[in-house]
C-alpha cells in the first residue's frame, strides 16, 4: 500500500468532522441531527486510531517483541472507550427523541421546541 | 485511619460508583433502606472529603497511582514517564471536592421529598450516585483521556436525570439539548487531547506541563479545550442551551449540575494555568476569558430580569455569577507572566474569583431549591401565576430571602466577600470591569426583588388556600446551605487563608503539580 | 482575627457591620415604641384604602411579574429586540455559534502567536 500517502486518514478524519458538523447546523430533522453526532464521533475516533499508526509496524499484540516499530497501542484502547461511550450517549439521544415525538407529534427541530428567549 | 487518608482520593470516587449499582438491589425490599443508603454513603464521602482536606492542609498535594504497588510510585520501573492514572488533589481540587460533597448530600436529601412522587426513583438515585462519581473524577484526576470519560459520565447521567419526569414535554426537549451540547463539547475535548498526544505522547498533565511546547497544533488544541469547556459552562454566547437544560430538570438535580458546571469551569482553569502554564501568550487568553466575562455578566443578567418562569431567571442569573468568576480568574490569567503584577493584584483576582466559585456553590443550589420548593407546593414554574404564598410558605420565603441577599452582593452576605475582593483587584487592571460588575450587581438584586414579589408578596390567592409548607426534607437541605452561607459570612479570613488562598496558589504555581508527578525539579 | 477579610485596599469585618446593624435596629424599635399603641382589630381601620374606590380582589389587585419594571423594559426595547435574537431554542444554532467561537478564537491565538 505504499501508494496511498501516510497523510490520508487523517484527511478522511477531517473530512468526516467537516461533514458532521454541516449536518449538525443546517439540517432541521432531529434524527438527522443525531446521525451528524455519530458520524462525528466516527471521524474523531478514526483520528485517533490513525495518529497511532507506524509506518511498517507491527500490531501491538506480542509479549516477545519482534524487530522494527510497532503500532502505538494506547490511542486504540482509547478509541474502545470513546466507542463505548457514544453508543451511550446515542441511545439516550434516540429515547429523547421518542419522547419529543410522542409529546409534540414533530421531528423538526424548530416546530418541536417550547422553550426559547 | 492513616490508610482511610491514604487511600481516600479512590474511596472518594468509588464508594458512589458501588453504591450506585447496589441501589437497585436494596430497593428492591425496601425504599426506607435505599433512602438511608444514599444519605449515609455521601454523608462518609463528605467526611472522608474534608478529611483529605486537612490532610492536604498540612502535608501537601496528595498522590495516587490506581494500579501500581504503592500508592505515590508515579513512573514504574523501567519506564520513563507516568503511564499509569494518577488521581493529584492539590488545593484547588480539594475545594471543589468539598463543594460538590455539600451540595450533592444537600441534593439528595432534597431529592428524599421532592421526587417521592414519581415512579422509578431507584433508578433516580442510581444515575444522581453516579453523578456524584463523574463529578469527583473530573476534580481530582490528573490524566487528560480521564478527565473525558468522568466527564462523559457526569454529563449523561446528568441529562439522564434532566429528562427524568418523562410526562412533561419541555424536559425532553431541556434534556436532549443537554446531552447534544454535552456530546459535542466533549467529542472536540477528545479531538485536542488526540492532538496532544500525537505530538507528545503523554496523557498526564503534569508530564505534558513539563515537555510542552508551544506550537500550532498545541494552539489549536488549546483553542478547542478552551472553548468547549467554557461552552458546558455557560460562557456567553454558547449560554443559549443552559437555560433551556437547568430549568426543567427536578430542582435537586439543577442544584448538582451548576457545581458540574464550575467542575467544567475547574477544567478548563487547569489546561490554562497547569498544562499551558507559562507557554501560553497570558495576556491574549487572559483578554478572550475577560471579554467573554464581560458578556456573560451583561447579558445574563438583562436576560434573567426578563424572564417569567422562575427556575430560568435562575439559570440566568447563574450565567452572570459564573461570568465574575471568569473575569476574576481572567485577569490573573492575563498578568501571568509578569510576577509583580501578580503580587500586587493578580493572586487576588485569582482569590476572588475562587472564593466567588465557594460562595455561589452555596447560594446557588438554596435558590433552586426554593424555586423548586415553590414548584412542588404550587405545581408550576409560571411567576404570573404565583402570589401571597409568603402567609404560608414562611421558612421557603426566609431562605429566598438569604439566597436573594448573598447573591446580590448585599453586606454582610457571604457574596459581599468574594465581589469585593474582585471589584477591588480588577480595578486596578482596568476600570471598565468593576463598574460593569457592580451595575451587573444592581441589576441582580433588582430582578430577585422582582421575582420575590409576584412569588411571595401581596395578598393571599384562593387558588393557594390549601398550600402548606414544604416537607421537612426539604426545608433540612436548603438550611444545610444556608449554614454554610451564615458560616462564610461570619468567619470570611479563615476560609481565605485556609481554603482559598491555597487554591489560588496551586493554581498559579505550576511547578509543585509537576513535582508531585515526577519527582524532579522542572 | 478570623472575621477580617483584607483585600489590598481595605479589609472588611462582618461582625462590625453586624454590631451596627443590632444598634440601628435597637434605636429603630425605641422610635416604634413611641407611635399609636392601639388600633381596633376588625374595623375598617385595619382594611386597605384606596381614595375611597373599590378594593378589587387578590387576585385582581396583584401586580404579575410581566409588568413591573415596565420603564425598564420600555426604555431598553431595542437593546431588547437585539439580545433576544440568537435566544431562538433552536439547537443547530447552538452549535453554529460554538463552531464559530472555536473559529474565531483559534485565528486570534495563531495570530497572537506569529505576531510574537
Amino acid at each position: 500500500m505504499e501508494y496511498i500517502p501516510l497523510d490520508f486518514p487523517f484527511l478522511a478524519a477531517a473530512l468526516l468532522v467537516g461533514v458532521s458538523f454541516y449536518i449538525i447546523i443546517f439540517k432541521k430533522n432531529l434524527i438527522k441531527l443525531i446521525m451528524g453526532v455519530a458520524m462525528l464521533a466516527a471521524g474523531v475516533n478514526l483520528f485517533l486510531v490513525s495518529l497511532g499508526y507506524r509506518a511498517g509496524g507491527t500490531a501491538p499484540i506480542y509479549t516477545d517483541v519482534p524487530e522494527g516499530p510497532m503500532v502505538l497501542s494506547i490511542p486504540q484502547a482509547l478509541t474502545l472507550t470513546s466507542i463505548v461511550i457514544n453508543v451511550a450517549v446515542l441511545a439516550l439521544m434516540l429515547t429523547m427523541v421518542i419522547h419529543i415525538y410522542r409529546h409534540t407529534g414533530s421531528l423538526d427541530s424548530e416546530k418541536s421546541r417550547k422553550l426559547k428567549g | 485511619m492513616d490508610t482511610l487518608i491514604t487511600h481516600s482520593s479512590i474511596l472518594i470516587i468509588a464508594i458512589p460508583l458501588v453504591t450506585a449499582f447496589l441501589i437497585p438491589l436494596v430497593g428492591m425490599t425496601s425504599k426506607k433502606a435505599r433512602n438511608a443508603l444514599v444519605i449515609v454513603s455521601l454523608a462518609f464521602v463528605a467526611f472522608l472529603v474534608f478529611a483529605l482536606a486537612k490532610d492536604i492542609a498540612i502535608n501537601g498535594i496528595h498522590i495516587y497511582t490506581l494500579g501500581a504497588t504503592s500508592p505515590d510510585l508515579t513512573t514504574p520501573t523501567g519506564f520513563m514517564v507516568p503511564v499509569r492514572i494518577i488521581l493529584e488533589v492539590d488545593g484547588m481540587s480539594i475545594l471543589m471536592g468539598i463543594i460538590w460533597s455539600i451540595v450533592s448530600l444537600a441534593a439528595a436529601i432534597f431529592s428524599l421529598s421532592h421526587i417521592a412522587s414519581e415512579t422509578g426513583q431507584n433508578r433516580f438515585y442510581t444515575l444522581l450516585l453516579l453523578m456524584v462519581t463523574g463529578g469527583f473524577g473530573m476534580m481530582f484526576t490528573s490524566d487528560l483521556f480521564n478527565l473525558f470519560v468522568f466527564l462523559e459520565i457526569a454529563s449523561i447521567s446528568g441529562a439522564a436525570l434532566i429528562a427524568f419526569r418523562t410526562k412533561f414535554a419541555d424536559t425532553q426537549e431541556g434534556g436532549f439539548k443537554y446531552i447534544v451540547v454535552s456530546a459535542i463539547a466533549s467529542l472536540m475535548v477528545l479531538f485536542a487531547i488526540g492532538l496532544l498526544y500525537a505530538q507528545y505522547n503523554l496523557l498526564n498533565i503534569g508530564a505534558l506541563a513539563q515537555v510542552i511546547q508551544y506550537t500550532t497544533p498545541d494552539k489549536i488544541a488549546l483553542a478547542l479545550l478552551l472553548i468547549a469547556f467554557t461552552m458546558k459552562a455557560g460562557m456567553v454566547p454558547l449560554h443559549l442551551w443552559f437555560p433551556d437544560a437547568y430549568s426543567v430538570a427536578p430542582a435537586s438535580i439543577t442544584g448538582m449540575l451548576v457545581i458540574t458546571s464550575h467542575a467544567c469551569m475547574y477544567a478548563a482553569f487547569r489546561v490554562c494555568f497547569t498544562l499551558y502554564g507559562g507557554m501560553l501568550d497570558a495576556p491574549v487568553v487572559g483578554w478572550i476569558l475577560i471579554v467573554f466575562g464581560l458578556l456573560s455578566m451583561f447579558v445574563g443578567v438583562t436576560m434573567a430580569v426578563f424572564q417569567k418562569d422562575v427556575m430560568r431567571f435562575m439559570s440566568y442569573h447563574a450565567i452572570s455569577q459564573l461570568g465574575y468568576m471568569w473575569v476574576g480568574v481572567g485577569v490573573g490569567l492575563a498578568v501571568l507572566g509578569n510576577p509583580e503584577l501578580v503580587a500586587t493584584y493578580g493572586r487576588d483576582a485569582i482569590s476572588g474569583g475562587v472564593f466567588h466559585i465557594l460562595n455561589h456553590a452555596m447560594y446557588k443550589p438554596l435558590l433552586f431549591f426554593t424555586g423548586g420548593a415553590l414548584f412542588h407546593r404550587t405545581g408550576t414554574r409560571d411567576l404570573t401565576k404565583m402570589g401571597g404564598l409568603a402567609h404560608k410558605m414562611k421558612w421557603t420565603t426566609i431562605l429566598y430571602i438569604i439566597g436573594t441577599l448573598s447573591i446580590a452582593g448585599i453586606p454582610p452576605l457571604n457574596g459581599f466577600s468574594s465581589k469585593i475582593l474582585i471589584y477591588e483587584s480588577v480595578y486596578q487592571f482596568h476600570p471598565i470591569l468593576t463598574i460593569t460588575g457592580i451595575i451587573v450587581s444592581i441589576l441582580t438584586l433588582a430582578s430577585f426583588t422582582k421575582a420575590f414579589h409576584s412569588a411571595f408578596m401581596g395578598a393571599e390567592l384562593p387558588e393557594y388556600k390549601e398550600v402548606k409548607e414544604v416537607p421537612r426534607s426539604m426545608i433540612i437541605a436548603m438550611v444545610i446551605l444556608a449554614a454554610g452561607i451564615v458560616f462564610i459570612t461570619l468567619f470570611p479570613s479563615l476560609i481565605v487563608n485556609w481554603t482559598i488562598h491555597p487554591a489560588a496558589d496551586a493554581l498559579i504555581d505550576q511547578g509543585a503539580y509537576i513535582t508531585a508527578v515526577t519527582g524532579a525539579v522542572p | 482575627m478570623t472575621s477580617i477579610l483584607e483585600s489590598g485596599y481595605a479589609f472588611w469585618n462582618p461582625i462590625i457591620w453586624i454590631i451596627a446593624f443590632v444598634v440601628v435596629m435597637v434605636v429603630v424599635y425605641f422610635f416604634r415604641r413611641r407611635g399609636q399603641k392601639t388600633y381596633k382589630k376588625d374595623t375598617a381601620q385595619t382594611q386597605i384604602f384606596l381614595c375611597g374606590e373599590e378594593v378589587p380582589e387578590a387576585g385582581q389587585r396583584h401586580i404579575r411579574v410581566g409588568n413591573i419594571y415596565w420603564g425598564f423594559f420600555e426604555t431598553l426595547k431595542e437593546y431588547y429586540n437585539q439580545v433576544l435574537r440568537p435566544h431562538t431554542g433552536i439547537i443547530n444554532d447552538y452549535v453554529l455559534w460554538f463552531v464559530a467561537v472555536t473559529a474565531v478564537s483559534a485565528i486570534i491565538l495563531l495570530i497572537a502567536g506569529l505576531a510574537k
